[in-house]
């Protein structure tokens, strides 16, 4: 007997690649619009799972702010199998969305408070949905500091942006690269070389970080040396969800799943957990 | 509802019956020492006194290879979930097995729920077998307290001699029990042999370690930097064995399988274990579980601890098989022990 | 979009992959619907001189012929599948590798060796790039279909890196072990659905060792069988001398 299902959670919404933006060597930009007529509806940090019937599904977060709506944005960087798919993919061509799933950043307990962003890598990916949604909503945040990290200046990615960030009168921007070239006039050294020189009342600030995972410990170092309490320093984890329900096991840090749990986390409630930073 | 009784020889009239109506799956012979769930077509296929077979039937709730959708992409990407399953008994379930799969109900009817999983748990219904001994030395039902039922089933069949009591617990058994013409409403002498057998039991089905369910949750507390993991890895070969054969264990990956023509194909899911190498590698490559202490580790805290975090239960049912089939002799009981005592020599 | 062009070679071995291929029955009508087989010598006489889609290799490279040949394949096609145990990881070919060369070819050939020029067995991949693989000694048909289907929509195929045993478990056979027969499940890799297992037979480890084997443990599980633990490192060999079988 075939019984058919509607919302098993294993269907694919059908979407449309509505423009591809290729940003480095091995990082391009998707903007996807759902077919179904609605916003993805997402809070900053979720995540989607990203499917092609035959080759499968990869979770990728969600890099644009949800005050965008009717598209989101997608930043795919080429690592594995399913990726390598996804950078063969045109505009006008057809996708599978699932989700969004996790917890993401915290929006409402980070309104009027001040912030610092620090990104490393493709770890500028996620949290560029919290930038943005603070960028729009400026007026509900207080000071903003956003500082990020890269191997090298052609690595960088959403230059333009970032360009734009740095220019902006109500955000103090802060750059550097582990080995530069040339052409750049920028800091140089790791991201950890910059958490020193900026000031903010740990009374009143909350941290997010995301970057590779050997980047956490020693930021996150910094940050508390500073007297930034662990409560308030948010960190978004990288693990293989891979059905985004809590069930299959790949995510899992101790008890937690990050597809369900996370992958934003409060570093207090991982700080004791080992494997999770 | 009323219990009932049935004499033992027509015992085979009744599995017929069932036949008639339902697929019927049952504890049958596989190798000199080991049993397994099988579709039955004769009645006397079924192992009623059956040591815990390779597999738990947790194969019928979540199969080893499980069709989530099928999938068309000739005109972009289409696809119908659906779930393949006939109305189904499995006959002869032991009270570990039955814990076993309450465990599962606890995992894939939490939100958000897995219709598949619930489209299966549906169609099937259980008839449960008490024990009365013992399986072998690798049980530890006497410690997790799951030698004898605690819900969970549709029919208790109970041996007592000549004929067998049967504890109908729902509807669905109820009505099975109507397909049959040969059985007797069970009398207050009946419910009085039952009872006295199952307190009789508490004395056979006793405690094998030497460490409490009470002192479990302390034990995982700080167990987890012990040495005893390192020993358990120098062993383990990570051949997933014993979470394949868990009733409790249920992770698994999902994979396409395109036909030849590519277009078309089938979304499957199937097992997969923590104890493989690959299983928390990220895209990219980084492992996040790299060595086999931490993946034997996290094996037992999925039983003992995190579980408990999240759904309240352990996810142990002291069925033994993990001990059993374990070619490199990591045994459960020894593990737990060798943890408790392991304190203070970390 | 026309066929793509597929075709089959084979080097020192049994050609008993081919045959596993040829015997494909219904599938391979209907592979045949969808790739364009242009060489295939166990099964046709015809040649093809252009590029190939897809080269498919068996055997292993044992004399310098075989290194070209593998070389002139390569530069011909777009992508390469080595298949079989010979092909993959040098197979039963590599125990020659456990002696010197001289010695093989006196024991072969007797006086006249030298008129023989053999060299030590090389799988494909350690002569020219592959993109795809399929291990075993025969190869396991669904396996093979599996990867050429990956193979023709142009996606990467893994071969599992977990062992023998998780398949085995999934189709409820009982433990070779259990039986007390030494068995190379744990630490061989699966894919090939324990084929032989659920024949009866033990896991012999054609696939190759997975990349992280417990050798120690696994020598300590033979023991407590009453099995002699050096028998792993023999079989081993079997299949994996070539690819420099892992020793303590």
């Amino acid at each position: 007997m075939r019984i058919p299902l509607k919302k098993s959670g294993y269907e694919i919404i059908k979407a449309e690649v509505v423009k591809i933006t290729p940003m480095t060597a091995t990082e391009k930009l998707y903007e996807i619009r759902l077919k179904n007529g609605e916003n993805l509806d997402h809070d900053p940090g979720q995540f989607v799972e990203v499917s092609m019937f035959g080759a499968g599904e990869a979770p990728i977060s969600v890099c644009s702010s949800p005050t965008n709506q009717d598209t989101f944005e997608l930043c795919i960087r080429k690592i594995g199998r399913m990726t390598s798919v996804l950078h063969n993919l045109e505009v006008g061509d057809e996708i599978g969305i699932r989700g969004p799933f996790g917890v993401g950043f915290p929006v409402n307990l980070l309104k009027g408070r001040d912030m610092i962003f620090i990104a490393g890598g493709l770890g500028i990916a996620p949290m560029r949905s919290l930038i943005n949604y603070v960028l729009d909503e400026r007026r509900d945040f207080g000071k903003v500091d956003i500082l990020l990290g890269c191997k090298t200046p052609d690595k960088m990615l959403f230059g333009g942006e970032v360009a734009v960030w740095a220019e902006r009168m109500d955000v103090n921007f802060c750059c550097t690269v582990d080995k530069s070239d040339p052409e750049w006039k920028g800091n140089v050294g790791l991201i950890t070389t910059l958490i020193p020189g900026v000031n903010f009342n740990p009374d009143n600030t909350f941290a997010v970080v995301c970057g590779p995972p050997e980047m956490y410990i020693y930021v996150i170092q910094e940050l508390l040396k500073k007297g930034m309490p662990e409560s308030r320093i948010y960190v978004s984890l990288e693990r293989h969800m891979k059905c985004g329900m809590g069930r299959c096991g790949h995510c899992q840090i101790h008890q937690y799943y990050c597809c369900m749990d996370g992958p934003v986390f409060p570093y207090d409630k991982v700080k004791d957990l080992e494997g999770a930073i | 509802m009323k219990d009932v009784l049935l004499k033992k020889e027509l015992f085979n009239g009744f599995v017929e019956a069932l036949m008639n109506s339902y697929k019927v799956a049952a504890p049958t012979r596989r190798g000199d020492k080991s049993f397994a769930f099988n579709f039955i077509t004769d009645p006397a296929e079924v192992c009623l006194d059956h040591i815990p077979t390779i597999l738990p039937p947790k194969k019928y709730f979540l199969p080893q290879h499980e069709t989530l959708l099928e999938y068309n992409t000739t005109e972009g990407q289409n696809m119908q979930a659906f779930v393949e399953i006939e109305p189904m008994v499995i006959l002869g379930v032991h009270s570990c097995d039955i814990a076993g799969i309450q465990c599962l109900n606890h995992v894939f009817m939490d939100r958000p729920k897995d219709y598949h999983y619930q489209a299966r748990h549906d169609k099937i219904l259980l008839i449960g077998y008490e024990c009365l001994r013992k399986c072998d030395q690798y049980a530890s039902c006497g410690l997790m307290q799951t030698h004898t039922p605690t819900g969970g089933y549709d029919i208790f069949m109970t041996d007592m001699g000549d004929h067998y009591y049967f504890s109908i617990n729902t509807f669905d058994g109820k009505s099975l029990v109507q397909l049959f013409d040969g059985f007797e409403l069970a009398d207050t002498a009946a419910e009085k042999t039952l009872k006295k057998l199952r307190s009789d039991k508490k004395k056979l089905f006793r405690n094998e370690t030497d460490v409490s369910l009470a002192e479990i949750p302390s034990i995982f507390e700080w167990g987890f930097d012990s040495h005893v993991w390192d020993r358990t890895a120098e062993k383990c070969l990570s051949c997933g064995n014993c979470t394949n054969v868990c009733p409790t264990c249920y992770c698994f990956d999902v994979n396409d399988e395109p036909e030849l023509n590519l277009a078309k194909g089938r979304r499957v899911r199937v097992w997969d274990s923590c104890q493989n190498e690959t299983f928390a590698i990220i895209a990219g490559g980084e492992n996040f579980r790299p060595k086999r202490a931490q993946r034997t580790r996290h094996r037992f805290f999925r039983k003992f601890k995190y579980p408990v975090m999240r759904y309240g239960k352990f996810f142990c049912t002291g069925c033994g098989r993990c001990s059993r089939q374990c070619m490199a002799s990591i045994n459960l009981k020894e593990t737990i022990s060798n943890l408790k005592r392991s304190w203070g020599e970390i | 979009m026309s066929a793509p062009k597929v075709a089959f070679f084979d080097l020192a071995c049994c050609e008993g992959c081919q045959l596993q291929v040829a015997n494909l029955g219904e599938e391979l009508l209907d592979l045949l619907g969808h790739i364009e087989v242009v060489e295939f010598r166990e099964l046709m006489s015809e040649k093809w001189d252009g590029e190939y889609d897809l080269a498919i290799i068996e055997g292993s490279v044992t004399n310098v012929e075989a290194e070209e040949k593998v070389k002139e394949i390569r530069s011909r096609s777009k992508m390469v599948m080595a298949y079989g145990a010979c092909a993959v990881n040098g197979g039963i070919n590599g125990i020659k590798n456990k002696t010197p060369m001289e010695e093989n070819g006196r024991i072969v050939y007797g006086d006249r060796f030298k008129d023989y020029p053999s060299m030590p067995t090389k799988a494909v991949g350690d002569v020219i790039d592959v993109d795809y693989i399929v291990p075993g000694c025969p190869i396991y048909p669904p396996e093979f279909l599996k990867v050429l289907k990956s193979a023709l929509a142009g996606l990467e195929y893994v071969i599992p890196d977990h062992a023998v045993c998780v398949e085995c478990r999934f189709n409820e056979n009982e433990c070779m072990y259990e039986k007390g027969i030494n068995c190379m499940g744990p630490i061989t890799r699966a894919g090939c659905n324990s084929w032989c297992l659920n024949n009866g037979n033990r896991c012999y480890g054609c696939r190759g060792l997975l990349s992280n084997p417990n050798i120690h443990g696994a020598r300590d599980v033979m023991k407590k069988y009453d099995l002699d633990p050096d028998v792993i490192l023999k079989s081993i060999d079997m299949y994996n001398a070539a690819a420099g079988g892992k020793d303590e």
